[in-house]
């Protein structure tokens, strides 16, 4: 007999608004709300920032296309009559007013730039800005109002611009692409494209941008970028609309990416909650399932009794979780990039479907296994309880909702590789952690044996749940070892690694010295008696060729995209190995005149190249080939000019070079600086401790973007742990029942839960503890080069947020079990 | 509350104190358990259910009584009264001279702990607790020293000295059963009540596990209070007490 759809709605309806009280499917739905919160966060912020560069992507390039050169164009080369077209010059120089300087990113613009968007200028720090070209008057400058305290100069006031004074005409508010670089370091400044060379900061081989800006038809703009591309060098780049973009959105992207795989990582977390849950509704069913088949329910009515049931749960959750990503997102943005909000598109519909699409798949994948079991059970339980539902089907179901999950991770993690990489790292960490939480367990053992009896009961309790337990454990260890590394990111690493660099280690690097500038500079130097490395010369090149051979197809598959293939290095020439390079093969070239290539070991393994390699490198328009001759150890954390390719002298001479120095200037020493830039306005200098501050600071910004993502991760802990702590509660509740009744008070119960609670917060603390100081030891050795340091207050607050949350959600979720009447011993438990 | 019961818990107290001091023998025997005018009602969908009606009962110390009734005559609702694990709508019980009624919910725990001792039907044996440490928890929740080495004495005394450390799940049901019965006599309680104690096992070891109740039983000179739809068990307690839908209709004494 088959029940009419629509009474079997209302019967789904009804039962499903009768068991709204039961815990199990408060915690499912809660666990999938938590899940779908989390991948929303990353959801909206995401879609908003792709629509953001997909509808406007040239308000952040500037322009349709871009072209950007480490040198000047030939402007017959591209044909572009047919285009807009702007033209600028970004670098890096010093301004510079008395005796403050600060280094600024100069933008050198003609009267069309920009061709799309726009550049917003304000007339003074209180005034609003307007939508103007962002080429200045004769003689005057934009900058970012951020420089005027640094330099400690208002509007209207003159600054030095290398070799050049300017007037500050006006503050920079907004500009293309100012939304995607959240991470910007150096401020902006606009100046006229034809007053750059007043500054002399511009020389032969200073490191420069040469942009040049497109805007037309979309056909005509496509054409024109299809034509242009084979025309041009390796080392100039034509990017147009979203490509241009992308790039612009670089850093943003990265960390969106990583936040949504962090959020997968919650999701997934919350569907094992979900299917905990899922399992004990079920096997609460068993007898209610049962019945509905005896009074002549079929199984396929049963199946849409409970699917229509989980279908509204899954809606009600999604619907939640939504809701919570919203705030999630927005709570993002407001803390991290407020100006960033206000210039994003709306929410589309997209993150929405999506969310309910990761919510829904979750569910179905966590929960099918559970219903179709319900649905499958013999009416003859009625009569003989021990009779378990079928379990033919059972390795399809898990196959099924296995393969539903792997949609899930497929949807975030993009692509196969990384689902396989995702899934199967995932899948090893979880089983290292699950085991290591058995093993910790086992230290229970010995607790239990010396606690008095509240504390022997609770510790009992733990590990005769123990695999309950030990999911719990693994889910906290994991939420707080991905906190803790976050945090100890923020905290710690960079921290110290700055104070193991040697005491004497330069802290400016001097760049931009022309060939002519270099011995006053050095002289300057010497009389102020500074510890200075010595000058380099630099000579931009880009390795182009290995034994005649493009060196894309004779590097190994894996440094195909290796970022010193895709850019230009720099490359110098010496007679003496520099002191703290180490020669680990080959030999020296000394004062040889014969071109020869020393190249560092690290870099070398990577492109696999070894020994005799002819190498050839593209300098300004010409090629050098040559061989290498030796491989040399670099210590990077020397904080010298270190170079990954040095030549032997001559094979670079002729060549436009700029020069390098490094310098040490102590605090205490406040006149050096102002006087050296005074003196050499066009050296650029960079200062490494502001640098690696700005460094910390972009990475503690992201890292409190990264830890609200993580707090999602813990929240799903939370759900596995009340969800593993539901599917025990029936018998807790019987047991509690026993003790009450041979004479224990509420405060024992009481103290047997917390005790249960508080060991299993301390050992997932201990374990995060233990896998943080391994996450950040493998951090020191791969990324610092350090040897592994020992956190103490991790130890401490590891187990203490371990134990606080980890208790305070069980004692919530066991709370019934505390107030057990033993009334009831006799008659319910018999 | 009128005078003479009040004189009578008064001795009962006198009592008790000489009890401690180990004269059990010399002394008259006193009521451990008084029950007046117990009625226990309780609200139902089609209106209030009464399941016990005026209940007026006394158990002397020493005394072996059998509740015996169909099923759903109200023993267990009975006992569960008797034993200060509920209370009753109407009437009063004093359980060795405390009014339970004035007693709240953990100050009734805190007189089982130190007064009563249970043997249920399906054991109650804690899962995740050791034999020994089930017998050790009704001796540390009353906060008595030395709760190991009682403990371990007592599962000798039933036979299982040999199966300390073994789960319940590791012993048979006539096992469970001996562990649930020194873990009732370990804390020495003046009153031992019993819940179809043989009802989940088969009947030699029932027959057993009666011989060991009704031994020691009488080793310790504590009071037993069954609860048993088995006649043969019935059968060896002192007095019985048939219920007949909550009314005590009869008591039989042999």
């Amino acid at each position: 007999m088959s029940i009419h759809a629509s009474a079997l709605l209302r019967l789904s309806l009804k039962s499903l608004r009768r068991e709204w009280r039961s815990s199990e499917i408060r915690v499912l739905m809660l666990a999938l709300a938590i899940g779908v919160g989390s991948v929303s966060t990353t959801g909206f912020l995401g879609d908003r920032v792709d629509r953001a560069i997909a509808e406007r992507g040239g308000d952040f390039l500037g322009a349709d296309a871009q072209l950007s050169s480490p040198n000047a164009l030939d402007p017959d080369l591209l044909a572009a009559g047919n285009l807009q077209q702007s033209r600028g010059l970004e670098f890096a120089s010093m301004l510079a007013k008395g005796d403050a300087f600060q280094l600024a990113s100069v933008r050198a613009v003609d009267s069309h730039y920009p061709l799309r968007g726009k550049v917003v200028i304000a007339p003074d720090s209180a005034s609003p800005g307007r939508v103007q070209n962002a080429e200045p008057k004769p003689g005057e400058i934009y900058v970012d109002g951020q420089l005027l305290p640094l330099l400690n100069v208002e509007v209207g006031d003159t600054v030095e611009v290398g070799a050049a004074e300017f007037r500050i005409a006006g503050l920079v508010q907004d500009e293309p692409g100012r939304a995607g670089a959240v991470f910007g370091l150096a401020p902006r400044v606009f100046m006229r494209l034809d007053e750059v060379g007043k500054t002399e900061v511009v020389q032969p081989g200073s490191r420069v941008s040469w942009l040049y800006y497109y805007a037309g038809e979309p056909e005509v703009i496509a054409a024109f970028v299809k034509d242009s591309k084979t025309k041009l060098t390796s080392s100039q780049r034509l990017v147009g609309g979203r490509e241009g973009s992308e790039a612009v959105s670089g850093a943003f992207t990265r960390t969106s990416q990583f936040g949504s795989l962090a959020s997968l990582v919650s999701l997934l977390m919350a569907t094992l909650a979900v299917a905990l849950a899922a399992r004990r509704y079920a096997l609460r069913h068993y007898d209610h399932a049962a019945l509905l088949r005896c009074f002549g329910m079929a199984s396929a009515d049963l199946r849409s009794f409970y699917a229509v049931q989980l279908l509204l749960l899954g809606v009600l959750g999604s619907i939640l979780g939504l809701l919570i990503g919203f705030g999630g997102h927005w709570l993002l943005l407001q803390s991290f990039a407020p100006d960033l909000a206000e210039r994003l598109p709306a929410i589309s519909a997209m993150p929405i479907v999506a969310g309910f699409g990761s919510g829904l798949l979750a569910l179905s994948g966590a929960a099918l296994p559970s219903l179709m079991r319900l649905s499958q059970v013999p009416p003859l339980r009625v009569l003989r309880r021990e009779l378990l539902p079928l379990t033919r089907a059972a390795w399809a179901l898990v196959l099924l909702s296995a393969s539903l999950l792997l949609l899930l991770c497929w949807w975030y993690a993009g692509s196969v590789r990384m689902v396989a990489i995702f899934v199967g790292a995932l899948a090893a960490f979880a089983i290292v952690l699950w085991a290591l939480s058995l093993l910790t367990l086992q230290s229970g053992q010995l607790l239990r044996r010396l606690s008095p009896g509240a504390v022997r009961f609770g510790i009992a309790q733990l590990l005769r749940h123990r695999y309950a337990a030990s999911v719990q454990l693994g889910a906290f260890s994991l939420a707080l070892l991905l906190m803790g590394s976050v945090a100890l990111v923020r905290t710690d690493l960079i921290d110290s690694w700055r104070q193991q660099l040697p005491a004497d280690a330069p802290n400016y690097f001097l760049i931009n010295i022309t060939p002519e500038q270099n011995e006053a500079v050095n002289a300057f130097l010497a009389q102020r008696n500074l510890t200075v490395s010595r000058s380099y010369a630099m000579v931009r090149g880009r390795l182009t060729g290995k034994a005649g051979k493009d060196i894309r197809e004779m590097v190994p598959e894996a440094a195909r995209e290796e970022n010193s293939l895709r850019r230009e290095l720099n490359l110098t020439w010496s007679v003496e190995l520099p002191a703290n390079n180490k020669l680990t093969a080959g030999e020296w070239h000394g004062d040889s005149r014969a071109a020869q290539i020393s190249m560092e070991d690290k870099l070398a393994q990577r492109l696999g190249i070894v020994l005799g390699d002819v190498l050839t490198f593209r300098v300004a328009d010409r090629d050098i080939t040559a061989p290498v001759t030796s491989l040399r150890e670099v210590k990077w954390d020397s904080m010298q000019p270190n170079f990954f390719v040095i030549f032997s002298t001559g094979a670079l001479e002729g060549f436009p070079a700029s020069y390098i120095s490094a310098m040490r200037v102590p605090a205490t020493d406040r006149s050096t600086l102002p006087a050296f830039v005074q003196t050499f306005p066009t050296v650029t200098v960079i200062a490494l401790d502001r640098i690696i501050r700005d460094v910390q600071q972009v990475i503690a910004q992201v890292v409190v973007a990264v830890e609200l993502l993580l707090s999602f991760l813990l929240l799903a802990g939370v759900a596995v742990l009340v969800a593993a702590l539901l599917a025990s509660l029936d018998e807790r509740r019987r047991e509690a029942v026993v003790v009450r009744t041979l004479g224990a008070s509420r405060a024992f119960l009481r103290r047997s839960l917390l005790a249960e609670f508080l060991l299993l917060g301390l050992l997932a603390g201990l374990l995060s503890a233990f896998g943080t100081e391994a996450v950040a030891a493998l951090i020191n050795a791969q990324v610092f080069d350090l040897p592994a340091s020992f956190h103490p207050w991790l130890w401490l607050l590891a187990p203490l947020v371990g134990m606080v949350v980890v208790a305070g959600s069980g004692t919530l979720a066991t709370r019934r079990i505390q107030q057990v009447s033993p009334a009831i011993a006799l008659r319910e438990t018999a | 509350m009128d005078t003479r019961l009040q004189q009578d818990h008064r001795q009962n107290a006198v009592q008790q104190h000489r009890l401690v001091d180990g004269q059990v023998t010399n002394l008259p025997a006193r009521e451990v358990v008084r029950c007046e005018g117990v009625s226990q009602r309780v609200p139902t969908s089609e209106g209030p259910l009464d399941i016990l009606t005026d209940i007026d009962l006394a158990i002397q110390s020493g005394e072996s009584v059998a509740i015996v009734g169909a099923s759903g005559s109200g023993k267990s609702t009975l006992l569960g009264l008797l034993a200060g694990l509920d209370t009753p709508s109407h009437g009063d019980i004093w359980l060795d001279g405390e009014p339970l009624r004035a007693l709240d919910e953990d100050s009734r725990a805190a007189l089982r702990a130190r007064k009563v001792g249970f043997v249920f039907q399906s054991f109650h044996l804690l899962p995740a607790l050791t034999a020994l440490e089930n017998v050790m928890l009704p001796l540390e929740i009353a906060e008595i020293v030395d709760a190991e080495a009682t403990a371990r004495q007592w599962l000798e005394r039933v036979g299982l000295g040999n199966r300390l450390s073994h789960t319940p799940r590791q012993l048979s049901g006539g096992e469970q059963q001996r562990v649930a019965i020194a873990r009732a006599f370990a804390t020495q309680p003046a009153i031992l009540f019993a819940d179809e104690p043989t009802g989940n096992l088969d009947r030699a070891t029932g027959a057993k596990i009666i011989d060991l109740l009704f031994a020691l039983n009488t080793e310790q000179g504590a009071t037993l209070v069954l609860v048993s739809h088995d006649d043969a068990l019935a059968r060896r307690c002192q007095r019985r007490l048939m219920l007949v839908s909550g009314r005590l209709v009869t008591e039989v004494t042999t």
